[in-house]
C-alpha cells in the first residue's frame, strides 16, 4: 500500500464503527446505514487528495453519509408503491439494539436524531456539530436537550420490570 | 454531557454491538473502480470534444475551398464518425466462484456484448433492452442464483451463482431505463416477451430493494 492508502485505511478502520452507529441511529436501518457509510467512505477515498486536507475529514464523511440518506428517502418517496412488497424494507438495525430505543429514536425529528448521533457516537462538540448540520450552536444545544428529554420520557416505561409490583410505604 | 449522561450512555451502550464488517480493501477497490469510470467518462467527453472540433475543422476547410456564405451553420459531424460510448456494464469473477455483473447508469447497453461476456463466464443469458422475456409454461425456480443490490449512486450489482442454475436454463435479463428484471428461463421453450413487467422475477427498484414479483 502507498502512503495515501495507508492513511485512508487507518482513517477508515478508526472511524467506520462510529459512523455506522451514528448513521444507523439517524436512518433506523442497519443495512441502509451500511450502504450509506460505505458509499461515503468510497467517495472520501475517490477524492482523498482533497478530503485529507479538509479541516475536518470526519465531518466531511458524516455529512456525505447523511446527505446520501436524504437522497435515498427522496428516491424512495418517488417510487410507486407495489402491493405486498413493502416487507422487503429492513425492519430495524438488529445486532442487539433495543427495539424500543429504535422506535423512540424514530419518533424524534431528523435534526434531533442527527444532533444526538453526532454528539454520542462521534463525540463532536457543539461547535463542530453545528457546522456539520448547518445550524447555530444554540440550536444544537436546544435539539440535544429536547431529544434527551423525549428519549428519557419514552424509555422510562420500557425499563420498568412489568412483573414487578411497586410497594409504596 | 453532564445532565444528559444517563440517556446518552444508554444509547451508546445499546449501539455498541453494531460493527462495520466491510474490509477496507473493498472500499479501496470500489474507489479505484470509480476513478477509472470517471477517467473513462472524462476521456469520452474529451473524445467527443475532439470529434466536434474535428468536424468544425473539416467544415471550415471545406468552406474555405468554396465560396462560403455568411451565416452558414457548421455542418453536423460525419455520420461515419465513431459514436462515443461509455461502458454500460462489467462482468468480473468473484466473490468466490460467483460472477459479478455491474450495470452502470447513464450508458447505452449493448445486449449482445453483455450476453457474450456472460457466456465467457459460463452464464448463458438472453439480454433484452426495453423488453423482458419469460419462457411459457412452468417457471423455473430462481433459487439462489442471483443476489441483486443497488449502490447509492444507482449502479446495479448482481452476484450470479452460475453453478446454481439448473441445467437447461438461461438467465433472462430485461434492461429498462429505470430498472432491471431477471428471471430463469428454459432453453428451447417458447418465449413470451413484453415491454412491460410481469410475473415471477427479481425486480430491482431504484432504491436498491430487490423484490420478488
Amino acid at each position: 500500500m502507498g502512503h495515501e492508502q495507508n492513511e485512508f485505511a487507518d482513517f477508515y478502520r478508526a472511524s467506520r464503527d462510529s459512523w455506522l452507529r451514528a448513521v444507523t441511529a439517524v436512518v433506523g436501518h442497519r443495512e441502509l446505514a451500511e450502504e450509506q457509510v460505505a458509499e461515503a467512505f468510497t467517495r472520501a477515498w475517490t477524492s482523498w487528495g482533497q478530503v485529507r486536507r479538509h479541516a475536518a475529514p470526519r465531518a466531511w464523511v458524516v455529512r456525505t453519509a447523511l446527505n446520501l440518506g436524504v437522497s435515498w428517502w427522496r428516491r424512495r418517496h418517488r417510487e410507486v408503491p407495489l402491493a405486498d412488497h413493502d416487507a422487503a424494507v429492513p425492519a430495524g438495525p438488529g445486532d442487539g439494539v433495543d427495539p424500543a430505543l429504535i422506535a423512540a429514536l424514530r419518533r424524534l425529528p431528523t435534526r434531533q436524531r442527527e444532533v444526538l448521533a453526532l454528539r454520542i457516537f462521534l463525540d463532536l462538540d457543539t461547535e463542530t456539530t453545528a457546522k456539520v448540520i448547518g445550524v447555530a450552536p444554540g440550536t444544537v444545544t436546544a435539539h440535544l436537550s429536547r431529544a434527551v428529554a423525549a428519549l428519557r420520557r419514552d424509555l422510562q416505561p420500557a425499563h420498568t420490570d412489568p412483573d414487578a409490583t411497586e410497594v409504596i410505604r | 454531557m453532564n445532565e444528559h449522561d444517563d440517556v446518552m450512555c444508554l444509547v451508546r451502550e445499546s449501539f455498541s454491538g453494531l460493527r462495520m464488517d466491510l474490509p477496507v480493501e473493498d472500499v479501496l477497490a470500489a474507489g479505484r473502480a470509480r476513478r477509472r469510470r470517471q477517467r473513462r467518462r472524462l476521456s469520452g467527453l474529451t473524445a467527443a470534444a475532439a470529434t466536434a472540433g474535428a468536424a468544425v475543422a473539416i467544415t471550415l476547410t471545406l468552406g474555405g475551398a468554396a465560396p462560403a456564405r455568411s451565416g452558414t451553420p457548421p455542418s453536423p459531424p460525419s455520420p461515419s464518425a465513431s459514436p462515443v460510448t461509455l461502458a454500460a456494464f462489467s462482468v468480473t469473477d468473484g466473490p468466490g466462484h460467483s460472477t459479478t455483473l455491474t450495470l452502470y447508469k447513464g450508458a447505452r447497453l449493448d445486449p449482445s456484448a453483455l450476453r457474450e461476456d456472460l457466456a465467457r463466464h459460463g452464464i448463458p443469458a438472453l439480454v433484452t433492452v426495453g423488453t423482458f422475456c419469460r419462457s411459457t409454461g412452468a417457471s423455473v425456480s430462481f433459487g439462489q442464483v442471483v443476489q441483486p443490490s443497488t449502490l447509492p449512486d444507482g449502479t446495479d450489482v448482481m452476484v450470479i451463482n452460475g453453478a446454481a442454475m439448473p441445467p437447461g436454463t438461461r438467465l433472462s435479463i430485461g434492461y429498462f431505463a429505470g430498472h432491471v428484471r431477471l428471471l430463469l428461463i428454459k432453453d428451447g421453450a417458447p418465449l413470451s416477451c413484453s415491454s412491460t413487467s410481469g410475473q415471477p422475477a427479481v425486480h430491482i427498484t431504484p432504491s436498491g430493494t430487490p423484490i420478488r414479483g
